[in-house]
């Protein structure tokens, strides 16, 4: 039995670094273009079909193709960023959200059209390898996922603390106008977040289609969660979004496994509304 | 006096056109859209209440359509109820089910109170598809009766046609649209949009913003529940699917392809978006595509809506015909 909540556990985190690469990038664009991108589950899909085709049609490694759709899909949200989103930047929430939903509903679908419904799987060549302690599974494929999540977010928080693009970022989430005017290309910062966020998507996308498969339906509920993680989180810090990405992932896991698997949509809602009844404020305190 | 004369011609000839629209398109389809235009007239309505009057985006307003259908289909299989009374009880069942989850999420704000809204439609679509013993689960409720014969004095309304559910939606959407008229004309509805302008101002000028938010909220899921009920003994079959958060969506863009801070353009925008897609069924696999990037392309050039665009241009015209004066 305690082998068995362990295990759950143990899942729950790979799942919550799974949510937490997503989540961060939603954060990202929600703190600095103050926009709920609906379509962002449709980056992490396409990202997890770039990665596919990469292997089959050009026969790179499994790694290789995993930075490929990471550097294909910062091009692409970076570019669908400058036509789609850059028109209504500062426009009433609700037209981001349904422009982004727009958005989604268009991607999916073409996905749908192109690449056919069936889930598809990404060979990663780790599945074979399997680790065995004090009587848990770990697969080298999730072992890949917690490793990879830690070096991405390392990696993002070096970028946002140290350097100057990043530095620029913070500036324009907390004040744009005042950003602007003391010299900041806020145009450039939109771009470069939105190529983040779309990156991490992709590499979310691609570990999961190793894990489980590829399908054009896989973004959608995916993306609400995420924003379940963001709110949760409270204002755009990192290590918020990472703690609640794990909280949703163990709550998840181990609702799914002890109380009811048929329910486990529902649990982010019930954490949520708890959260609010007892701490408005936030996950990590004031925001 | 002249401008009183006008209105009233308008509203005969409007309420005339009305009247004798089944004639000219008796086939079923036609009437199935008008009666489907107007159930979304309703839902676009109550929505455009808390949304483009109160400033409360909402994305949860398909659960409460989704719970008057349930409640009243399951009142009238279980329970025996007449439609009639289950169509009010189902209203006061959303009603209140939208006030509990009102006072929960409405002193959230912005994306926040959006986001959450739309949780909850994922927990009631989550709740329908599971709890088998109660809603059959994903098979939906079928076998759900028609109204009872109504006698109105001059007519008889029978239900076995469509064009009788065409004319109580009428009345249905001339009630509705009377009572948020009335309302937005009140101190009330002066108080909503204060709130929506600024939630603070509002409040510092001693308007209790929650208790309005939370009437605005409670009334349009009340109102939202009442056309669930609607349509439950109109398509006679329910299942969850028809409630998903996309349906929250579809209504979202109905109020804003209309424009949501007048009550003529939830209307305008429910039947344009209840009649639209039909054109697009041609187009096969790639409909939604097509519907993606239509509203893509709406948000970013008509962001005010058809009305709200429209309206922009007549006033333009009006200042450009008052300078030339």
């Amino acid at each position: 039995m305690t082998t068995v909540f362990f295990q759950q556990v143990l899942n729950g985190v790979i799942l919550g670094c799974i949510y937490a690469l997503i989540a961060l990038g939603l954060s990202l664009v929600f703190g600095i273009l103050e926009m709920t991108n609906f379509a962002h589950g449709e980056f992490y899909m396409l990202g997890a079909f770039m990665a596919l085709f990469s292997m089959t049609h050009l026969g790179v490694p499994f790694f290789v193709a995993l930075l490929i759709a990471m550097l294909g899909m910062a091009l692409v949200s970076a570019l669908i960023e400058r036509m789609v989103f850059r028109p209504i930047v500062g426009k009433p929430l609700i037209n981001s959200m349904l422009l982004s939903f727009g958005l989604s509903t268009a991607l999916a679908n073409l996905a749908l059209f192109f690449f056919k419904a069936d889930p598809r799987k990404i060979t990663s060549g780790l599945a074979g390898v399997r680790f065995r302690f004090w009587g848990l599974f770990l697969t080298g494929e999730r072992l890949a996922i917690l490793i990879l999540s830690i070096i991405l977010v390392l990696g993002l928080t070096w970028f946002i603390q140290r350097t100057r693009m990043g530095k620029a970022m913070r500036a324009v989430a907390q004040d744009r106008v005042a950003a602007q005017l003391a010299g900041v290309n806020v145009k450039r910062v939109y771009s470069v977040t939105f190529a983040i966020s779309g990156a991490l998507a992709a590499a979310a996308g691609t570990m999961v289609g190793a894990m489980f498969f590829v399908s054009p339906e896989m973004g959608f509920t995916v993306v609400l969660k995420s924003f379940v993680i963001v709110i949760l989180a409270g204002a755009g810090r990192i290590r918020g979004v990472i703690l609640a990405a794990v909280l949703i992932g163990l709550v998840e896991s181990l609702g799914g496994g002890f109380i009811s698997y048929a329910y486990k949509d529902a649990y982010p809602f019930l954490l949520l509304v708890l959260l609010f009844i007892f701490k408005p404020e936030g996950l990590m305190g004031g925001a | 006096m002249m401008r009183r004369l006008i209105q009233a011609l308008l509203f005969l000839l409007v309420a005339a056109g009305l009247y004798v629209l089944p004639r000219f398109f008796s086939m079923d389809y036609y009437l199935h859209i008008f009666v489907m235009s107007e159930i979304y007239a309703v839902l676009a309505l109550s929505l455009a209440l808390i949304v483009g009057f109160t400033g409360q985006v909402s994305m949860g307003h398909a659960a409460f359509y989704g719970m008057g259908a349930y409640a009243s289909a399951l009142l009238s299989i279980r329970l025996g109820c007449s439609f009639w009374v289950a169509f009010w009880l189902s209203g006061l069942f959303a009603g209140c089910v939208s006030y509990v989850i009102g006072r929960l999420v409405l002193r959230l704000r912005g994306h926040v109170l959006a986001i959450t809204t739309a949780f909850f439609c994922v927990l009631v679509t989550v709740v329908m598809n599971n709890w088998i013993a109660v809603t059959n689960g994903p098979m939906g409720i079928t076998g759900i009766p028609r109204p009872s014969p109504l006698n109105l004095g001059l007519v008889r309304l029978v239900f076995e046609s469509r064009v009788h559910y065409y004319y109580l939606g009428l009345f249905f959407v001339a009630g509705v649209l009377f009572i948020l008229h009335r309302l937005v004309r009140s101190r009330l509805g002066d108080a909503m949009i204060a709130i929506r302008e600024n939630e603070e101002l509002a409040t510092s000028l001693g308007i209790d913003a929650m208790k309005i938010k939370l009437l605005a909220f409670t009334l349009g899921g009340a109102i939202a529940g009442l056309a669930g009920s609607f349509y439950a003994h109109y398509i006679l079959f329910i299942s969850p699917v028809t409630f998903s958060m996309n349906e929250s969506i579809n209504m979202l863009v109905m109020i804003i392809f209309g424009g949501m801070s007048t009550l003529f353009g939830p209307i305008l925008g429910a039947v344009a978006l209840t009649v639209l897609p039909e054109f697009l069924r041609m187009a096969g696999e790639m409909r939604l595509v097509i519907y993606g990037v239509a509203l893509i392309c709406f948000i970013i050039w008509l962001p005010e809506g058809l009305w709200g665009s429209l309206r922009n241009v007549l006033l333009s015209m009006n200042e450009a015909k008052r300078m030339e004066e």
